[in-house]
């Protein structure tokens, strides 16, 4: 067992772990944020994305002990209270998801995406950056068109993204 | 009096009611729950495709910190247990009717928790380890040591019909569970007797698996104290697992309730009730603590129901102006180790002739088992395999007679002056317009513009191709819903025993309520998943959600009505005959006063009604869909540059929901032509697609966008016209890929791939081809 502490969703929490915890279970079963979520075992799904210090990580393959002394920040603590993240509204309006399991790390992925590419974001760079989340449900037709609808929100002065 | 509805949400893209919970991550999915003192299960997996269990030894396993049970087949038989009580059968009225050989009744193996005598599948749970935390039972679950006797074992569809095959299960001579025929085959013979042409093929279509993405799970506890069950699971229908679970337990219904709240995804996979699921609440009986089991990806793919494996050899009987006379088919579906499904095969039956007027018919359809996981309906059950066969086949004949593809297909199309057309194996498809399809489809598509597309294309160096393909499809499913209607003084709740895994239920359905009642979307709640709260209802399968909740719950909003005018009467002092319902308001034109549903509610106290509704009668959708591909001839590489459909969907209720649903549903068809398979490696029987790194998924990267269309032709067939949004995209999809991989290698000649058309196989069929023909390297006719 080892002790943890970092910041999740701007609340510190410091937690005593089994040195082998993933991230992606101290969020879910330690911290009780079950809204990321974890799809496959081999870090290809992307379900599990949160922000590790502004960066996307699959949690799935990050142990809770690396992120010791980071600041997290998970689908749960992504919007400003009651006013959604950008991303998060632009899922909606474009019906970017449908049973909602992939949303989480398509939505964190996109956030990230959306804040650290240089220059406007086209169709073809979309699909290629976000090549390591899977969806079932969409064939990534409406979560394509709702990433560069949010892209294009974000990127109108006033606008700066809620977040992180 | 009752006046017709006004539809002010109904036909409107509102945006859903579900995904505020959805992208704030406050979901519930199965995993999401926890318990006090859970503990976990996980599952002691055969690593054989057939053996013998000759012992297990837990005594290692037992041994190890945290464990506190392992359990065996032997002990599913000592406690009693019952067997999953699979009703594979399509029942309804319409159902094509399947038979055992010789018209008998259909074998089914039992289908016990965990095996006592053979495993039969590789993946096939043989016994079950509960320990304090997952990663205990993970260790222990290695250490429990199984004796197995590998026995002979067949995986391949064609192989396991095979009279000499090894055999699954004792009781059958053979694999083959079912051998039925319809049609009239004396008319289909002297049909083909006088053709001027027949054209055959064999079409395969593989095993695939649906992939959800939220891996199942499920968490059962016991209340020593009431003595009732609780279940957490994600499924296809909670009030479905219910019952079949209860029967597993020996308990009474009423002693399970079971919740299925969010679902990750079902495509059919989650239909039936697993093996899990009772294992876990038997468990909790034994151990006094709540049990949870969570399959990993790898587990999945395993282990979750998979879908298509049909082989279907086809021929048609084409006369000398090219009108279709007659088809004869005959169609094998593998079933896998336990038959819990034959929809596949039941309702491809019914759809072998396509959407073309072809008088006769005649088809044999058989089902086998293998030792391979069972097989479900998936997504677009059973259609987009005889839609691949008869769509193929005319492309073929187009080829060997010389007709254009499409001047082929609108000379045999059914036409809407026949509808109701009854097809050759009696399947009455309800309305549509085949051939308008067609010219919408080919208007979307920008069909003039292929020629110029093509020579830029060829420019760049690629081979292009344009693929086709109609279809017409059934959506049948259980034929009983149940909705109960309530209104408070805050708003009206429907209870409802559909299960939307993505579909958005709450919306829609809350659509057609709110303009059925006249009040309110915002106000109109709807309720599913909790046996506690939904007391029956058949789920959610073959496109029957929509059409059948519209249809109870237009019946019930006719009651609700009749109930309100006889509370309205009372306030508003008039006879109840008197009072008139219009938009939402209750009037009575004697006193001239009025009242709403609220203030109804308000005064006379929170009312409700419950209605049930069976309803048989299939309905078809329709429509055409076109692709553009571009083939790089150097690696094999394929893009699909263009992807567009039109759909008949009958009345729509949300455009937004229907035209996501057709995207989905593209993708998982496409999928299949190009990239998934549940791979078998033919020498050890193992399966070798377990993971995201050796499934070929449908990804951001190689998918197009889409243009898609929906038509509405109502159907006659239930009040609101619905026919059924979201599996059109699956079910000509397969067919429309390997109809343009055809075109774009056309000029090598015809081309036999088999699905998926890897890269490897494309690049390997050109290289084949040049060497037949000594063709240099490069693009005929390109310098």
């Amino acid at each position: 067992m080892v002790t943890v502490s970092m910041v999740v969703n701007g609340t510190k929490v410091d937690k005593e772990v089994e040195d082998s915890l993933l991230l992606a279970y101290f969020l879910r079963e330690t911290l009780g944020l079950t809204g990321t979520h974890v799809g496959c075992d081999t870090t290809q799904c992307g379900c599990c994305v949160v922000h590790l210090n502004g960066i996307s990580v699959k949690s799935c393959t990050v142990l809770a002990t690396q992120a010791d002394g980071a600041s997290v920040t998970t689908i749960e603590g992504l919007a400003h209270g009651a006013e959604l993240h950008p991303v998060q509204r632009a899922f909606r309006e474009c019906h970017g998801l449908q049973c909602g399991f992939c949303t989480p790390g398509m939505i964190m992925a996109a956030t990230e995406l959306i804040d650290t590419h240089p220059g406007p974001l086209t169709e073809e760079i979309v699909r290629e950056e976000m090549e390591g989340n899977l969806c079932r449900c969409t064939g990534y037709h409406n979560i394509v068109k709702a990433i560069l609808v949010a892209a294009e929100e974000m990127r109108l002065p006033g606008r700066a993204a809620a977040g992180d | 009096m009752v006046s017709s509805p006004i539809f002010r949400t109904v036909g409107q893209p509102l945006r859903r009611k579900e995904d505020e919970r959805l992208i704030t991550g406050r979901g519930q999915f199965t995993d999401d729950f926890a318990l006090p003192g859970q503990v976990w299960a996980v599952m002691v997996r055969s690593p054989y495709p057939h053996a013998r269990l000759d012992g297990i030894d837990s005594t290692a396993a037992l041994s190890m910190p945290g464990v506190l049970g392992v359990y065996t087949g032997a002990d599913c038989i000592a406690d009693g247990l019952g067997e999953i009580p699979h009703n594979p059968v399509p029942s309804t009225n319409f159902d094509v009717k399947l038979t055992g050989p010789g018209g008998g009744p259909v074998f089914i193996g039992s289908h016990a928790l965990l095996p006592a005598d053979r495993a039969r599948y590789v993946g096939e749970a043989v016994a079950m380890v509960v320990a304090e935390t997952r990663q205990a039972a993970l260790t222990a679950a290695e250490a429990v040591e199984v004796t197995y006797e590998p026995l002979p074992w067949v995986a391949d569809t064609v192989e396991a019909a095979r009279p000499d095959a090894p055999r699954l299960w004792d009781d059958l001579p053979d694999n083959i569970l079912v051998d039925s025929s319809f049609g009239d085959a004396a008319a289909t013979e002297a049909a083909f007797a006088r053709a001027a042409h027949v054209v055959s093929m064999v079409a395969r279509i593989g095993r695939v698996t649906g992939v959800p993405l939220e891996p199942r799970a499920a968490l059962g506890s016991l209340d020593a104290e009431t003595g009732r069950y609780t279940l957490y699971a994600g499924s296809g229908g909670a009030v479905r697992q219910k019952h079949e679970l209860a029967k597993v337990l020996g308990v009474e219904p009423d002693r399970l309730r079971v919740v299925s709240l969010d679902v990750g995804g079902n495509f059919g996979t989650r239909n039936r009730a697993y093996v899990e699921f009772g294992l876990v609440l038997w468990a909790s009986r034994k151990l006094g603590r709540p049990v949870k089991f969570r399959a990993d990806r790898s587990e999945s793919f395993l282990t979750d129901y998979q879908g298509r494996d049909l082989v279907s050899e086809v021929s048609l009987a084409i006369d000398q102006n090219g009108k279709f006379l007659a088809m004869r088919a005959s169609n094998l579906s593998n079933v896998g180790s336990r038959c819990v499904s034959l929809s596949p095969l039941s309702k491809g039956s019914g759809l072998i002739t396509g959407s073309y007027d072809i008088p006769c018919a005649t088809l044999r359809s058989r089902a086998v088992y293998s030792n391979t996981m069972s097989t479900q309906a998936y997504r677009s059950s059973g259609r987009p395999e005889v839609t691949f066969a008869i769509e193929r086949l005319i492309d073929k004949a187009s080829r060997e007679l010389g007709i254009d593809r499409f001047e082929l297909r609108r000379r045999n199309l059914v036409k809407p002056s026949q509808m109701p057309y009854q097809n050759a194996v009696g399947s009455i498809y309800d309305s549509g317009e085949y051939e308008l399809n067609m010219d919408r489809l080919l208007r979307l598509a920008d069909w003039k513009g292929v020629p110029t597309r093509r020579e830029a294309a060829r420019r760049r160096n690629k081979l292009f191709g344009v693929g086709f393909a109609n279809y017409v499809e059934s959506s049948i499913g259980t034929p009983k819903e149940r909705a109960d209607l309530i209104v408070t003084s805050g708003g009206i709740e429907v209870v409802i025993g559909t299960q939307p895994a993505g579909q958005g239920h709450e919306t829609s359905f809350a659509q057609v309520t709110a303009d059925l009642l006249g009040v309110p979307f915002e106000q109109v709640k709807i309720t599913l998943g909790d046996t506690d709260i939904v007391s029956a209802g058949g789920g959610t399968h073959s496109g029957r959600s929509m059409r059948h909740a519209s249809a109870v719950i237009t019946l019930g909003s006719a009651d609700l009505i009749a109930e309100g005018k006889k509370r309205a009467a009372g306030l508003l002092e008039a006879a109840e005959d008197e009072v008139a319902f219009e938009d939402g308001i209750f009037r009575s034109g004697a006193s001239n006063r009025s009242i709403d549903w609220f203030e109804l509610a308000r005064l006379s106290g929170t009312f409700r009604i419950r209605r049930d509704n069976e309803m048989h009668t299939p309905v078809f959708p329709n429509g055409a869909c076109m692709c553009e591909i571009e083939i790089d001839p150097e690696t094999g590489g394929l893009e699909i540059t263009h992807y567009s459909t039109v759909d008949d969907v009958g009345r729509c209720i949300n455009p937004l929901i229907v035209h996501g649903q057709t995207h989905g549903g593209i993708a998982q068809g496409v999928g299949q032509a190009l990239w998934e398979t549940c791979f078998i490696d033919p020498e050890s029987g193992q399966p070798l697609s377990g993971s995201f790194t050796d499934y070929g998924m449908p990804r951001f990267d190689n998918m197009p966008s889409f243009a898609t269309e929906i038509v509405e032709v109502l159907s006659p067939t239930n009040p609101l016209g619905i026919k059924a949004g979201g599996e059109g995209g699956t079910t000509p999809a397969p067919a429309v890929i390997m109809s343009a991989i055809e075109d774009a290698l056309a000029e090598y000649g015809p081309i036999e791939i088999t699905m998926p058309a890897t890269p490897l196989k494309i690049w390997s069929a050109i290289q084949d081809m040049r060497r037949q023909q000594s063709l240099p390297t490069g693009i005929k006719g390109v310098a």
